[in-house]
């Protein structure tokens, strides 16, 4: 059942001295229980698709709703039934403890004493926040913090908690452990998990499915597997030893679509990474490396990635974009 | 709203440093006062010296702890949790009052204390008038607290410079350590009916009357009802200005001051 409903949701902003256009028609469904991933480049919309779903932003055009309920009209009505949080927030009142903070922000949905004692131990448990609960937030780790902020946007139990760049700038396990978290709230508890990222990892990891958006546009929406399948092209990697002196070796081959090549001078191979059409295609590589005296060291094939979906679908990478949205 | 208050008061007394700071500087800026009024010869004024360090003290608390705070709030991020929550805004304004008048009471006490024993302060307190007085000066003060909490979140970045640039014309014309208004006041008329429009200054004046002259409820009567509809309008303005700022940050996107 949808819980979040998007339909040409359009949002721009206007100044003196320029007009952007930050969504520009969007349309989405979000069931309850899933973990919906929004993928794209900085720039492309994503903190503005979030802002005016959890009320703090009225679209320009276009309709958007909660469990029903309109972003524009019904804010109140909305506002008991999410949560959010940013990995660039502060985490909390810095003099106080994070059961401290916990306590004040669970105030904020009027959360009883004992509702409250039950959801921090159930939270501190999940997010193995151990004895930092009652530390003050000035003496906890950023890795602690964020978790501190996650406790926070679970507080009241909400219907859909919508998540931007929660683990942005963070450790390894630190963030495994927030993603983690995060699908099992959304399987088990039947949470929506609203994620506005543009980290690949995260997505591919706990995203059930994804959309990914660019110049406030929803490009595809589907599984992060069907998309790959769909949008992306699987790749074949070979280490081979010596480094062939041309690539024609395996640009003259039909099939194969494209070559990258990294060159190991110390151990003295080269790793070609081929986009190839079929089997066929590989088969021919072989032969072509045989009839060099190229020594095939090693071989695998290389799954294709979210990012080589953008790429598909954008014809540049996230960086690129970025850049391009920043001047 | 009384968990906000609590906030207010954890965080006052959460650093040894800031509640050192309290202290001091109210003390020291009143016993300065104190001081030039004992060398000028005329020492039974003091007394107005430390009343008006207590009075400070929660001016000072309005000014940089209740009405920036929501700006700070919300170049941290804080803010937009407040709006995403179903608490009233308002409410949470209020707790931040009561917090921050529970906060500064200590660090009041002390000057008064202090103050009173070193000058050997002579009061002759009417304690009805005074009690009421404090209650309506502290109310429209941090009435006027909420409405300016309004407007930092429209000046944003501002607000830092608008404190220091009103901070001391209002603790000049509301007369903290003289009269300003009324008998004594060293003010021509028309600045003193300007210096009335600002609540410390009314509630000053009250203070002075009923501390020191043991002047009644009979005699302050038009300063308490002049702050007790300061104090009303303030706080009405305050929550329209707030929702009024609500509605246009919605529109125009000024709610939160993260981009990415």
């Amino acid at each position: 059942m949808a819980i979040v409903e998007v339909k040409a949701l359009a949002r721009s902003f206007h100044s003196r001295a320029s007009n952007v256009v930050a969504l520009a028609g969007v349309d989405l469904q979000v069931d309850e229980g899933e973990v919906f991933g929004l993928l794209g480049p900085n720039g492309a919309g994503k903190t503005t698709l979030i802002r005016i779903l959890s009320t703090l932003l009225l679209p320009t055009s276009g309709h958007a709703s909660i469990a029903g309920y309109d972003v524009a009209k019904e804010p109140e009505k909305i506002r008991p039934l999410i949560n959010m949080a940013s990995g660039a927030e502060r985490a909390g009142y810095e003099f106080i403890s994070a059961k401290g903070n916990l306590w004040f922000f669970s105030q904020l949905y009027g959360i009883s004493g004992e509702d409250f004692r039950r959801r921090v131990n159930a939270l501190s448990n999940q997010l193995e926040l151990g004895e930092y609960i009652d530390k003050k937030v000035y003496a906890l780790s950023t890795g602690y913090r964020q978790r501190m902020t996650i406790a926070r946007a679970f507080i009241n139990e909400p219907k859909v908690v919508f998540m931007d760049e929660p683990t942005i700038a963070l450790d390894v396990m630190t963030a495994r452990k927030i993603r983690d978290f995060l699908a099992e709230e959304a399987h088990s508890s039947k949470r929506t998990i609203f994620l506005a990222t543009h980290n690949m990892a995260e997505t591919e990891a706990i995203c059930d499915r994804v959309a990914i958006i660019d110049k406030g546009k929803i490009l595809v929406c589907d599984t992060p597997d069907n998309l790959k399948r769909t949008f992306g092209t699987p790749a074949y990697v070979v280490e081979v030893s010596p480094p062939p002196n041309t690539m024609e070796i395996f640009t003259s081959i039909r099939g194969v679509k494209g070559v990258t090549t990294t060159l190991d001078q110390e151990r003295g191979l080269a790793r070609v990474k081929l986009v190839v059409e079929d089997q066929e295609a590989v088969d021919s590589v072989l032969k072509n490396l045989a009839a060099a005296n190229i020594r095939l060291l090693s071989s695998w094939r290389q799954e294709p990635t979210l990012e080589e979906v953008f790429v598909n679908l954008v014809g540049r990478g996230f960086t690129e974009r970025e850049l391009e949205n920043a001047s | 709203m009384y968990s906000r208050a609590w906030v207010r008061v954890r965080s006052t007394y959460g650093e040894p440093a800031w509640v050192a700071v309290n202290l001091a500087v109210p003390l020291l800026s009143s016993s300065a006062m104190g001081l030039l009024y004992r060398s000028a010869g005329v020492g039974n004024y003091a007394g107005f010296a430390i009343l008006g360090g207590i009075m400070l003290a929660f001016w000072g608390n309005v000014l940089w702890s209740m009405a920036s705070q929501f700006n700070w709030d919300k170049e941290e991020g804080i803010f937009e949790i407040y709006l995403v929550s179903p608490a009233p805004i308002s409410a949470i304004l209020v707790g931040m009052s009561l917090g921050g008048i529970l906060a500064t009471a200590p660090s009041a006490a002390f000057v008064g204390l202090i103050g009173w024993k070193f000058f050997a302060v002579s009061m002759h307190p009417s304690w009805l008038a005074v009690s009421l007085t404090f209650f309506l000066t502290l109310a429209s003060l941090y009435a006027m607290g909420m409405l300016l909490s309004s407007l930092y979140l429209a000046y944003g970045r501002e607000a830092e410079s608008l404190n220091n640039a009103i901070s001391e014309p209002i603790n000049f014309l509301s007369g903290i350590y003289f009269p300003a208004i009324g008998v004594g006041s060293p003010f021509p008329f028309a600045l003193q009916i300007a210096a009335s429009f600002i609540p410390l200054t009314i509630g000053m004046d009250a203070l002075r009357k009923s501390v020191f002259y043991a002047n009644g409820v009979t005699i302050v009567w038009l300063n308490l009802v002049v702050l007790a509809v300061m104090a009303a309008v303030l706080l009405v303005l305050g929550d329209r200005a707030l929702k009024l700022l609500e509605e246009r940050g919605r529109r125009e996107g000024t709610l939160v001051v993260r981009l990415r």
